[in-house]
């Protein structure tokens, strides 16, 4: 027996040698030498060292090879020879592996004639393919046998397809048994590199497959009679774990979604039985990605659903269903088997197979078991979106498991819950479930901590993207229960900050939780159209972040916004139906008194840090109240704004900026001056405030901006016009008190630039009044602005004085200064567009310092100057 | 020496038909012939042989004879090995012989019919290492001096009665062997007479397989006896026939086809000189290159 080559080159240069010879004798019409030549060249592919690669390589050319072999035999039968004598003919060669290569070669040939018994000569070819039982050898004739009867069985129709069926399928069992079989051969510690080499092979087996799903075409009973089962036994039999995952992904593959409808039962009971190192969910994942995608690819699926579900109905009237509806029948026998309850759905062959396989399978381990669910649930999301039952029997019996494997579940488990957890936040039905399926909740409450703030962070962050409105108590209640891990405080620095009394500085340091911040945009997202549910709504919420403990200084503040919005709601309505004013006035004040219970809960628990936020919530308050004309309130909130101010607000910028605010607050309330005076109170309260302020800048501008509350200005919102609107809170007198008094404290400071910035602001303040009031109602007259002017002036001299004496050359200045509201100073640098605000005095030269007020005061008396062109007033005043 | 002296006569034998006859081409021994067979007519047992015998004489010449015979012989010859001239030992079993003319003077040449009517040949023509059996005509001119013979050799198929055979043939052979804990084979074959045109159709099921197979080869053996103890002699031939490629597991079953109808093969023979046996030899061949083999004999016959 004539051996093979040695190494690869030698094998290829040998068979293409071969190859020409066995044209030349073709051509030479000397068949039998080109079958010798034929069969030497053969004996390359008996060479048992080539690995999986190049034997294939070696195949390719083999295969082109015979096909000249092929053709030469069709074309010249029966004139130079009878196929059926040459089919007996090779028989003759002594080496198996040709003589089958040979025997496959001709006996396709001679299927192509008319007169062949095309059914025996298959048989035979199949049949003699056993006596090739090296897995590599045996593969690859298999897979030359596969496709070379691949034109015949499927060009001629003569065939039956039973018939062709059944071939196919045969070869595929045997290719698998040699599949399966070269993981087993050689040494042990080799076991990687067979593993690796078969899947380098796997394609060939596949390939049967795909020939079995063409040649079904469309006859799905013998798909589901004949075909599933078969495949199935052996896909089940070989228990093999990488022939079991490639196979069961194939079949989800090749045949057709309508197939797998219909036998859906089937194929997932041969998943129980796999190799228990099978990784089912990859194979059931497929399955349903292949469903899934089923729909996708209908015109309307909605079509495809009610087909499936007028069947059900159907369903137990008449199982065997003719041909026509085979899918259908299909599915209804599969569905009859498993279903004794009328709810029938793909669903639930999923969650029947679900249950079993956990019954038969209890080794499976729990985050196998997971990714299960969650492609169930895919399946579920996709095919009855609307149906939530499905996804809550889902979780529930996820959550069921849980409790079973109880503290045995390892860590890797967590990235799978977090898919299962997140995957129904991108579908459209993601609030449904949420606040629909309990077992949501109870699932997610028992997973890691860091784990929940993740899912529940994506939540949070959902429900705001989409903006959905949360307008159902239990829909916000179970939002509550899932957020609760998120709400209190991280206990980890509890302990410590019993220690450290003061633990306000921590706080500060803290960053705002993102958490918190959802947390709060959550509140907004609560509407409802009745007023009463949606400040229950509320409170509940206000319940739930009140655990929060310091965090509620985020949460809060959007409650009590709100608040106000309903509060203002009812105003409006109240002003349309007056009838009902005193019902509405009375939930008003109900609302009032809640946002006083926020404001007292912050105080509360979050002390002094928040004092100055609760300042500003009172007066907005107040200044809701006051709008509403409910001074009563106004009034309260006003003088719990005070209390804190008085209390809590120690830092003297802020004071003044409290001071301010309050200020800018009051002038415009209207509904304080009727009774009790409460406005005058108030406002003397505020200016006496600002005059006790730290800094005699801060005094001096607060009591000038004070002054303005005794001299309120028209609101053109409310519907208020000077000089049309009768009553105006004017009282000049006090105005120039103020002024008076604002102007001695800016004289008394020592520092000249402030002093003579404060006057010229002063100045302002003057011409202001001036030019808004008859000197007789305000009191500030030429004289006094004359006066002022000349104040100024005697001021800058002394210091223009103080810069002569600077010996320095006075040059450009490097940079405009120039003083704020606030007495903060604001540096321009000439040559960028960007300013730098500080409440230091900047490092600047002197005469630059200087530069700030006397240039204020020009622009003062030039606007002055100007001013004189329309009001003839300004021409008394001399500067 | 035919150079000196040449045959005054010159003997042709001519069977009847001979031209339309069929012929066998048997493989020759002699290295000196040209081509790789030698073609001989081709007689059935009980056929009656019958031909021409012409003599032709040199133009001119006279040629005295003490008559001419004919005789049909078969011998078997057990020389073998041994070849030694002297030593021929041929055992004639059948001489059959007629008297084609009297004693007389040949001046021209002549024709004379010969018939054997109806002969029994008992034995196939064989042609083997050690043993032969030849069928011929001899043509014997007597003379004073050296007779003058020649010889013209034929060959004889003797055709088994089929339907005798038939009652045995149904029975399949099946067998059952291994090697303990190692190997453990069932095989059959489908039946343990065969024509030789016949297939050899069979299977081999696989019980137990610890060895690792390289391949399987089914080999036809024919072995050819003659002699007795203890100078028995006997040669083997066989034809080797892959039927396994690699190694099967446990289950498996290996289908055997052998057409035998492309072999030269020899029907079973038997008598007292010599015997020609066949049988078949499932040979599994291990990877170290180890042998493992089972012989079963079975009988080859020959049919029309």
């Amino acid at each position: 027996m004539a051996s093979y080559s040695e190494n690869m080159e030698q094998a290829i240069s040998h068979i293409k040698q071969q190859t020409i010879l066995m044209q030349r004798s073709l051509t030479q019409k000397k068949l039998m030498d080109a079958l010798k030549h034929s069969s030497d060249m053969l004996k390359e592919l008996r060479n048992p060292d080539l690995s999986p690669k190049l034997y294939y390589e070696l195949y390719i050319i083999i295969f082109d090879s015979l096909s000249i072999l092929s053709q030469y035999l069709v074309e010249n039968h029966p004139t130079r020879h009878h196929l059926a004598d040459l089919y007996e003919l090779v028989q003759y060669t002594g080496n198996i592996l040709p003589r089958l290569y040979l025997m496959i070669t001709v006996g396709v040939s001679f299927m192509q004639t008319k007169d062949c018994p095309a059914e025996e000569v298959l048989k035979d070819m199949i049949e003699m393919c056993r006596g090739v039982q090296h897995p590599i050898r045996g593969l690859f004739l298999r897979y030359y046998l596969s496709q070379r009867t691949k034109q015949s069985l499927t060009s001629d129709i003569l065939l039956d397809k039973k018939f062709d069926v059944q071939f196919v399928i045969t070869n595929f069992v045997e290719m698998n048994k040699l599949w399966v079989r070269l993981q087993h051969q050689g040494p042990l510690r080799e076991r990687d590199i067979r593993t690796k080499e078969r899947k380098e092979l796997q394609i060939l087996i596949g390939s049967n497959l795909v020939r079995l799903s063409q040649i079904l075409d469309d006859s799905f009973p013998l798909y589901r009679d004949e075909v599933l089962p078969q495949i199935l036994e052996q896909v089940v039999q070989c228990r093999d774990v990488v022939s079991q995952e490639y196979l069961l992904d194939v079949i989800c593959q090749v045949f057709p979604d309508e197939f797998h409808l219909g036998t859906l039962a089937q194929l997932l009971d041969s998943t129980l039985k796999l190799n228990p190192d099978v990784v089912i969910n990859k194979v059931v994942l497929s399955l349903i990605a292949r469903l899934n995608g089923y729909l996708d690819r209908q015109d309307d699926p909605s079509v495809v659903i009610q087909n499936l579900k007028q069947l059900h109905l159907n369903g137990s009237t008449d199982t065997k269903a003719t041909s026509e509806s085979n899918v259908d029948s299909a599915e209804n026998k599969a569905d009859a088997d498993v279903t004794p309850t009328n709810k029938v759905d793909l669903f639930f062959v999923f969650w029947k197979y679900l249950t079993k396989i956990t019954d038969e399978r209890p080794d499976l381990p729990f985050h196998e078991i997971i990714p299960l669910v969650h492609s169930i649930m895919l399946l579920s999301l996709k095919w009855y979106p609307t149906n939530l039952s499905n996804i809550e029997i889902l979780y529930k019996f996820c959550w069921e498991k849980y409790q079973e494997f109880g503290s045995t579940i390892p860590e890797e488990c967590e990235q799978s819950f977090k898919e299962f957890f997140e995957y129904p936040l991108n579908t459209e039905s993601f609030y449904e479930i949420i606040t629909k399926c309990d077992s949501f909740q109870k699932l997610l409450s028992v997973q890691s901590v860091a784990l929940q703030k993740d899912i529940i962070n994506s939540i949070l962050d959902k429900i705001i993207e989409t903006n959905t409105k949360i307008s159902e108590k239990h829909h916000l209640e179970k939002l509550g229960a899932i957020c609760e891990p998120v709400i209190p405080v991280p206990n980890d620095k509890s302990k410590v900050s019993k220690l450290t009394v003061d633990d306000e500085l921590d706080d500060e340091l803290t960053f705002l939780n993102p958490e918190q911040e959802k947390l709060a945009k959550i509140v907004h997202l609560i509407y409802h159209k009745n007023v009463d549910q949606n400040t229950e709504l509320l409170l509940i919420c206000k319940k739930w972040y009140y655990k929060g403990g310091k965090q509620l200084r985020y949460t809060y503040p959007a409650l009590i916004t709100e608040f106000w919005k309903l509060i203002r709601k009812l105003h409006l309505k109240s002003l349309k139906i007056p009838a009902r004013k005193e019902k509405y006035y009375a939930k008003i004040k109900q609302l009032f008194k809640y946002v006083s219970r926020c404001n007292a809960d912050l105080f509360n628990i979050c002390g002094l840090s928040v004092s100055d936020l609760l300042f500003k919530l009172n007066l907005q308050t107040a200044a809701i109240a006051d709008q509403l004309e409910l001074s009563e309130i106004s009034y309260d909130f006003f003088s719990q704004a005070f209390t804190i101010f008085e209390e809590s607000i120690s830092d003297s910028k802020i004071q003044f900026q409290a001071i301010v605010n309050m200020a800018q607050v009051l002038q415009k309330t209207r509904s304080l001056y009727n009774e009790e005076s409460y406005y005058d109170t108030l406002i003397t309260r505020c200016t006496l405030h600002g005059s006790k302020l730290l800094k005699k800048t801060d005094q001096c501008r607060a009591v000038y901006l004070c002054s303005h509350l005794w001299w309120a200005t028209e609101l053109s919102l409310i519907g208020e016009e000077e000089g049309v609107t009768q009553y105006f809170f004017r009282e000049g007198k006090r105005v120039l008190e103020c002024l008076q008094r604002s102007l001695r404290v800016a004289d008394s400071i020592m520092d000249n630039v402030q002093s003579c910035q404060l006057m010229v602001e002063i100045l302002s303040r003057c011409c202001y009044y001036f030019i808004h009031g008859d000197e007789s109602e305000t009191h500030v007259g030429v004289k006094y602005i004359a006066g002022l002017v000349e104040l100024i002036q005697a001021n800058l001299k002394g210091l223009q004085l103080e810069e002569s004496g600077d010996t320095q050359e006075y040059s450009v200045p490097a940079q405009n200064i120039v003083i704020g509201g606030d007495g903060s100073y604001i540096c321009k640098v000439l040559s960028s567009s960007v300013c730098k605000v500080s409440n230091k005095i900047p490092n600047v030269r002197i005469p630059d310092l200087i530069a700030v007020p006397v240039s204020y005061f020009e622009r003062t008396l030039n606007y002055i100057e100007n001013q004189k062109q329309v009001d003839d007033r300004f021409n008394a005043i001399v500067t | 020496m035919s150079i000196f002296y040449k045959n005054p006569v010159d003997i042709e034998i001519l069977f009847d038909g001979e031209d339309s006859r069929k012929h066998v081409e048997i493989p020759t021994n002699s290295h000196s012939a040209k081509s790789l067979f030698d073609k001989f007519p081709l007689f059935e047992d009980g056929e009656s042989v019958s031909g021409l015998v012409t003599l032709r004489v040199r133009e001119g010449k006279k040629l005295e004879h003490s008559g001419v015979k004919v005789s049909l012989i078969g011998s078997i010859d057990t020389t073998g090995l041994n070849n030694e001239v002297k030593n021929k030992n041929l055992d004639t079993f059948l001489t059959l012989s007629m008297d084609l003319c009297p004693p007389g003077e040949l001046v021209h040449s002549v024709n004379y019919k010969f018939n054997f009517k109806d002969v029994e040949k008992r034995f196939e023509s064989y042609l083997g290492k050690n043993v032969s059996v030849l069928y011929y005509i001899k043509v014997t001119m007597i003379r004073k001096s050296a007779d003058i013979v020649k010889l013209k050799k034929f060959w004889c198929h003797r055709y088994s009665n089929e339907s005798a055979l038939k009652e045995n043939e149904a029975k399949p052979i099946k067998l059952d062997i291994g090697i303990e804990n190692c190997l453990h084979i069932e095989f059959e074959y489908s039946k343990a007479k065969y024509t030789l045109k016949d297939v050899v159709v069979g299977r081999i099921y696989f019980l137990l397989t610890r060895l690792k197979v390289k391949h399987m080869e089914l080999s036809l053996i024919k072995r050819e006896t003659c002699g007795t103890e203890p100078n028995q002699l006997s040669d083997t031939t066989s034809i080797r026939y892959e039927i396994m490629d690699g190694s099967p597991v446990k289950g498996e079953t290996i289908p055997i086809r052998l057409f035998l109808g492309g072999y030269d093969l020899t029907p079973n023979m038997t008598c007292n000189y010599f015997n020609v046996k066949n049988y078949l030899s499932l040979v599994i061949i291990d990877e170290d290159g180890r042998r493992y083999f089972k012989q079963t004999e079975i009988m080859l016959y020959r049919t029309i």
